[in-house]
């Protein structure tokens, strides 16, 4: 069972860095999501585990082996590509036991190998087709038992959904989930679609600009993030910026920049006058009779819910959702916005503005 | 024991030096056995200067007849070019963006001049259009054609027209025709958008064009010779390469030192020639035509009625009367009757020869030239995959019958290669190998590394990679390139003779049979030629046609 362990690890291509300094522990079974947005090095990431790309520095580690000079083909590593990537003058059933053949089982092994993979999947009807005769989907779905049947404990999914329909996507998502939890696979994905994170993983790692961000468990990220670009990536999230002017045992006094107080539970790390960033998820503002004043600009059907966007009187934009069956407010209708206290972080705020620290590329 | 040797090639193939000695020892074939020969008369022409000054260079009339031959070379490529251009958009057009009855066997009727070996091609032009001094000529032969330049401008005209026909509709059928639309939704008319839109995005495809017509043009032996024998103009109207031809027959100049006026014409045509395509690439790729200026009443004028039909019958006309026709002719000569005794067995040794060369060049191409072209397309980011990637096209560009010298030059000096057939199969190697190197790269170019990259995850060696992933998924293209290596080698006439006018190749027989007066045997053995082309021509319609339908 494959623990994996990254020491250090950086590629470089000329004076660009793809990954940089990158430490990662890997358990036993895990199911962990590398997510982040496009080109911050997560694909070059799981390019360096496979082996498809020897990094410049640092080693790779399997079960305590050092595996950075094994070639592709001795690491047993399953990959499932973005673009599928089936053999495509292969039949399916061909596709499926290439990996045991390659391993130099016989031909009636690696069949039944394959049967018993393309079974897991659903896909045992589809044996004698062709990869271009089945829906995206499908193909997916044969490029996973395919990458299972070559006998790898570790799975790498390199954005194996981004090519598929909505709905699909849906369904694949928790059936691949579903899957390699039953077969005690170790797994890391690879996506910039958070929801898709969210929704899957044990954990997830937060990558920008080719480092690591933070890494924990779903609801922790969402709940409290370390970090404001986490915050601001996972999720959607109101930042307003302000000055600490008060605090006590309990709470923190934050000052947005029309003179508002708005009092902030735990975060006691911050002295007054830090110059900060308030967080709050759109879901835990409400309307009151006293807060802070705000005026509504856009409401928008969401089907389960309206969201409204204001423009607060301290020149922030602040969201918030009330439920369906409620009367919205009108379009220029003045609002008080009260925040959850337990549920506003606070972060210091970056020398580089907001805008520059949760900048996407 | 085959499978044990796959096997331990698979296993070989999985070290990383192993694979860098092999790319390394292709390599080392592809720039001692092609580039250096092919070249090798420049280094030979700076060692011995004073000798060739002395023999050549301070002759006069020597250096008149090289000089003539050679310019007539190249006004009469840049003039074909530059007619095919004209009437090639227009087909281009044709054939991408319309959609009609019989257009499949339009198709294959642009490609026929690609299946006529040009020796063939050569005599069925100068009997059609030219004044045959003493070549029989069967009826319906117009013979209104005086001028030797008209008439070789005729038949560049014809071999050069499939090529440029096809680079100009590869990239139109890359642009996606909404541009176009795009534009005359905002008011341009079908003209003014053509023009200013799709013909800007077009450049790539005239620079192929350009430099493929022009280096086939420049190149020309065969063909060009024998229509010359035809209307008794060989040993009077030169071009550089058939001056090279007419020198190794012994037409001209019978006193001077042949080798040296032969290394001279040579010398000059492989610098002129890399030089001036070098120009071309160079001009077309960065000068700007004045694509800005928009005339729209006219161009609406233009766009309607009668002017867009009249252009399509135009190019139809064409392709029909200067093109096709005037290439049959020659099947004109079953109407002439046959000389009493007819000795076959000339022919069917000609053949056989022609057969074994073609047939051990296209195998050497193969096996040398598809590790190079994955070289090649693997290592796009790699120094010296890059310089390989343009050294390959050299041998395109050279005219073959200075590569044929240079070549034979190389090797007989050094002493190395003395066997007549084996350096004939080695200058066809030469220019046959860049069209299976790049067949091949261009197809593995096309194909997603990540297939590769998903095999050698499954636990592929990289050899076995190859052969069950990679391979399959191009093997039409090897297929290709083979068949094209082939065809070529067995329709060259150039290249042949400037190693030995002894080489019995069929084109070389056929010289030899209208040398001595046997016109009717000649046209015979041409037919037999054009039909064996021809099978194979079909056998590569079929092969790249079948590649869309597997998967």
């Amino acid at each position: 069972m494959p623990r994996i362990t990254l020491n250090k690890v950086t590629m470089r291509f000329g004076d660009i860095y793809a990954v940089r300094d990158i430490d990662l522990v890997i358990k036993d079974g895990e199911y962990l999501t590398i997510l982040g947005p496009s080109g911050c090095g997560k694909t070059s990431l799981i390019k360096v585990i496979s082996g498809l790309w020897i990094p410049t520095e640092g080693s790779v580690t399997i079960d305590g082996e050092d595996v950075t000079d094994v070639p592709i083909e001795d690491r047993h590593v399953g990959y499932v590509f973005q673009n599928i990537a089936l053999f495509p003058h292969m039949k399916v059933a061909k596709n499926v036991s290439f990996g045991p053949r390659m391993q130099g089982r016989t031909k009636e092994e690696s069949k039944e190998t394959a049967d018993k993979f393309l079974k897991l999947v659903n896909m045992l009807d589809r044996l004698d087709m062709f990869p271009g005769e089945l829906s995206g989907g499908e193909q997916q779905k044969v490029a996973i038992a395919r990458a299972m049947a070559s006998g790898a404990r570790l799975l790498l999914l390199d954005e194996p959904l981004s090519a598929l329909d909505a709905r699909v996507r849906m369904d694949l998502r928790y059936e691949i989930r579903r899957l390699v939890k039953e077969l005690g696979i170790t797994v890391i994905h690879v996506t910039h679609d958070q929801d898709e994170a969210m929704s899957v993983s044990d954990r997830i790692v937060v990558m920008r600009n080719g480092s690591i961000v933070e890494s924990d468990s779903p609801m922790k990220l969402y709940r409290r993030p370390n970090n404001l670009f986490t915050a601001y990536f996972i999720g959607e999230t109101n930042l307003m910026e302000g000055m600490v002017s008060d605090k006590d045992d309990r709470n923190i006094l934050v000052k947005l920049r029309d003179g508002t107080d708005i009092k902030v539970g735990g975060n006691r790390q911050f002295n007054i006058n830090d110059a900060v960033v308030l967080s709050v998820r759109p879901e835990y503002v409400y309307t009151a009779k006293e807060g802070l004043s705000a005026k509504v600009v856009q409401v928008i059907y969401m089907g389960s819910y309206w969201r409204v966007v204001t423009r607060a009187k301290s020149e922030d934009k602040v969201e918030y959702n009330i439920p369906k069956h409620h009367e919205p407010p009108a379009i220029g209708q003045d609002v008080e916005l009260v925040f959850n206290r337990k549920m506003s972080i606070v972060y210091r705020r970056p020398k580089e503005g907001i805008a520059e620290a949760v900048r996407l590329e | 024991m085959p499978m044990s040797l796959t096997k331990r090639i698979d296993d070989l193939s999985s070290r990383r030096d192993i694979r860098s000695g092999w790319f390394g020892i292709i390599t080392l074939f592809f720039l001692a056995f092609i580039i250096l020969p092919t070249v090798y008369v420049l280094i030979f022409g700076i060692m011995d200067f004073q000798n060739l000054s002395n023999m050549v260079l301070d002759d006069p009339e020597v250096m008149s007849l090289v000089w003539g031959a050679v310019f007539t070379s190249f006004s009469l490529a840049l003039i074909v070019t530059i007619i095919d251009l004209i009437v090639g958009i227009p087909m281009a057009w044709i054939m991408v963006r319309k959609q009609f009855r019989g257009k499949k066997l339009l198709d294959t009727l642009i490609d026929m001049p690609l299946a006529f070996p040009t020796a063939a091609l050569g005599f069925s032009i100068g009997i059609f259009w030219g004044l045959p001094v003493e070549a029989p000529v069967p009826p319906g032969a117009l013979g209104i054609v005086a001028s030797p330049y008209i008439l070789i401008m005729l038949l560049h005209i014809i071999f050069t027209y499939p090529y440029m026909v096809r680079s100009l509709s590869a990239i139109l059928e890359q642009i996606d025709q909404s541009y176009e639309e795009a534009g005359m939704t905002l008011g341009a008319s079908r003209m003014t958008a053509a023009r200013t839109i799709t013909l800007p995005l077009f450049r790539a495809g005239l620079i192929t064009g350009f430099i493929l017509c022009f280096a086939r043009s420049l190149s020309e032996t065969g063909g060009t010779f024998i229509a010359l024998i035809t209307v008794g103009q060989a040993d009077k109207f030169f071009t550089g390469p058939t001056l090279i031809a007419a020198l190794k027959n012994d037409l001209v100049l019978g006193t001077t030192d042949v080798e040296a006026v032969l290394a001279v014409v040579s010398i000059i045509l492989i610098i002129t020639a890399i030089i001036f395509l070098l120009i071309i690439k160079f001009v077309l790729g960065r000068v700007g035509v004045p694509f800005d200026k928009v005339w729209p009443r006219w161009e609406r004028v233009l766009s309607r009625g009668a002017v867009p039909k009249a252009k399509d019958v135009v190019s139809f006309v064409w392709l029909f009367a200067i093109v096709i026709i005037p290439s049959f002719f020659i099947f004109a000569y079953l109407l002439v009757p046959s000389p009493a005794d007819m000795d076959w067995s000339g022919l069917l040794d000609a053949l056989a020869y022609s057969f074994m060369v073609a047939g051990v060049v296209t195998l050497a191409d193969i096996v040398l030239g598809v590790p190079l072209a994955l070289y090649i397309a693997r290592h796009k980011d790699k120094k010296l995959a890059q310089a390989v990637d343009s050294l390959v096209n050299i041998p395109l560009i050279v005219p073959t019958t200075a590569l044929g010298f240079s070549l034979a030059l190389f090797w007989t000096t050094q002493g190395l290669v003395t066997n007549l057939t084996v350096l004939v199969i080695m200058a066809h190697i030469a220019f046959t190998y860049p069209l299976v190197v790049r067949n091949v790269a261009g197809a593995v170019m096309e194909v997603d590394p990540s297939y590769e990259e998903a095999a050698r995850t499954l636990g592929a060696k990289p050899f076995a990679t190859f052969r069950t992933v990679l391979f399959p998924i191009v093997r039409s293209a090897v297929l290709a390139g083979a068949i094209l290596a082939f065809t070529r080698s067995l329709g060259e006439t150039g290249a042949t003779v400037a190693v030995s006018p002894d080489a019995n190749t069929v084109p070389v027989y056929i010289i030899g049979l209208m040398n001595t007066g046997d016109y009717y045997l000649a046209a015979v053995s041409a037919m037999v030629l054009i039909m064996v082309s021809f099978v194979f021509m079909f056998g590569l319609r079929y092969v790249i046609r079948r590649e869309g339908g597997t998967y």
